[in-house]
């Protein structure tokens, strides 16, 4: 933690002595009477600056999603008459998909844990992996989304359709940004970025891919199984 | 948190097999709850109660939320109130279906350009509206397989 002191300022808690220039700082002359502890750390929040700012982007994010996923529970319950996904979508593809998914959340955690023993090869071997059951996930709803269009099943032909592409599409865009995100973490890696000490990195990619599995498991449930 | 994670070993492989088990359970539900009409409240619980213990699951270990402080904690705290605010302002929308355009339960048919009524609907009414696609049995809107 860096050791950011502020200058107090003069007259506060300080001595009114005489100096040569006025506007200056010195330490004899401004500094505090008494120690205030709070000078001598650093006045940002008490975690690092890049968890907090990823902690802070999610929650957005959760908002994000809880809009159309709110959205569609609406719409849903408001609706007199409601299809079953099971006759309009492929469950039981979409299940090995978030099998898919769910293995990659964990292969990410080993990904970090190699990271946390500062063991490039290992965050190489299990971030690789990471990364190729993202690509598998992404490449599993692409024949979802081309089967569905064989079918003429269009975003606008009805509101199950409407609610169905919104939801899955921005979180399919949402598994592409983290998958060129992991592949940007793969790369740092190899260059050996990522130390036993300094990980940071690799745990931000980690806990944004882990919140686009968290979303998926929600949407798994609402879209294709309710 | 880097050089600070001794705190957060926990079993990730004990976490991961809880996920892939709850997963199956939780889609065996969904297909069997509606093959065997379990009614919508007991069908839609189960599958909330699974989908939400997943979710904790891979907040708490594999995100090391339980791990956090309180700023992060803080962050994410108000998020549930946020989320049933959002709700609840969208509710009127339900509300005022009637005095929609578009009404829910109707759909936009690109080649009239008229609003029509989805076809499950209008066999629930039994009539079918003049300018509706028949609907094909059980598959009404286009089967994706």
């Amino acid at each position: 933690m860096s050791q950011a002191t502020l200058a107090p300022h003069a007259g506060a808690h300080g001595h009114h002595g005489h100096k040569a220039d006025p506007f200056a700082y010195d330490p004899a002359v401004d500094a505090p009477a008494e120690h205030h502890a709070i000078y001598d750390y650093d006045s940002g929040p008490p975690v690092e600056r890049g968890k907090f700012a990823i902690w802070l982007f999610l929650a957005t994010e959760v908002m994000f999603f809880t809009g159309l996923i709110g959205t569609y529970i609406i719409l849903r319950t408001g609706a007199s008459a409601w299809p079953n996904p099971e006759e309009r979508l492929a469950v039981d593809i979409t299940a090995f998909n978030t099998f898919v998914l769910i293995i990659s959340s964990w292969l990410m955690v080993r990904a970090l844990q190699a990271g946390q023993k500062g063991d490039k090869a290992g965050i190489l071997k299990w971030l690789g992996a990471t990364i190729l059951g993202g690509a598998l996930f992404v490449g599993i709803q692409v024949y979802e989304y081309i089967e569905l269009y064989k079918h003429g099943s269009w975003p606008n032909v009805d509101i199950f359709w409407s609610t169905f592409y919104a939801m899955t599409g921005f979180h399919g865009l949402h598994v592409v940004v983290g998958v060129i995100w992991l592949i940007c973490a793969w790369f740092g890696a190899a260059r050996g970025k990522y130390t036993a000490q300094n990980h940071m990195g690799l745990e931000l990619a980690g806990l944004y891919w882990h919140f686009v599995d968290l979303v998926w498991v929600l949407l798994f449930t609402i879209v294709y199984l309710f | 948190m880097s050089g600070h994670d001794e705190h957060k070993n926990f079993n990730a492989n004990k976490i991961f097999l809880w996920l892939f088990i709850f997963t199956a359970v939780e889609v065996a539900w969904g297909i069997l709850g509606h093959k065997w009409h379990v009614g919508k409240p007991l069908l839609w619980g189960g599958l909330l109660f699974f989908a939400l213990l997943k979710g904790v699951l891979i907040l708490q270990y594999f995100m090391h939320f339980r791990f956090e402080g309180w700023i992060v904690k803080g962050l994410i705290a108000p998020t549930p109130i946020l989320i049933a605010v959002i709700i609840t302002v969208l509710s009127p929308d339900v509300a005022c279906n009637g005095k929609l355009n578009n009404n829910i339960g109707t759909s936009f048919d690109p080649k009239t350009g008229q609003i029509v009524e989805l076809p499950e609907v209008a066999a629930r009414k039994g009539v079918l509206p003049h300018n509706a696609p028949a609907p094909k049995g059980a598959d009404a809107g286009g089967a994706a397989h």
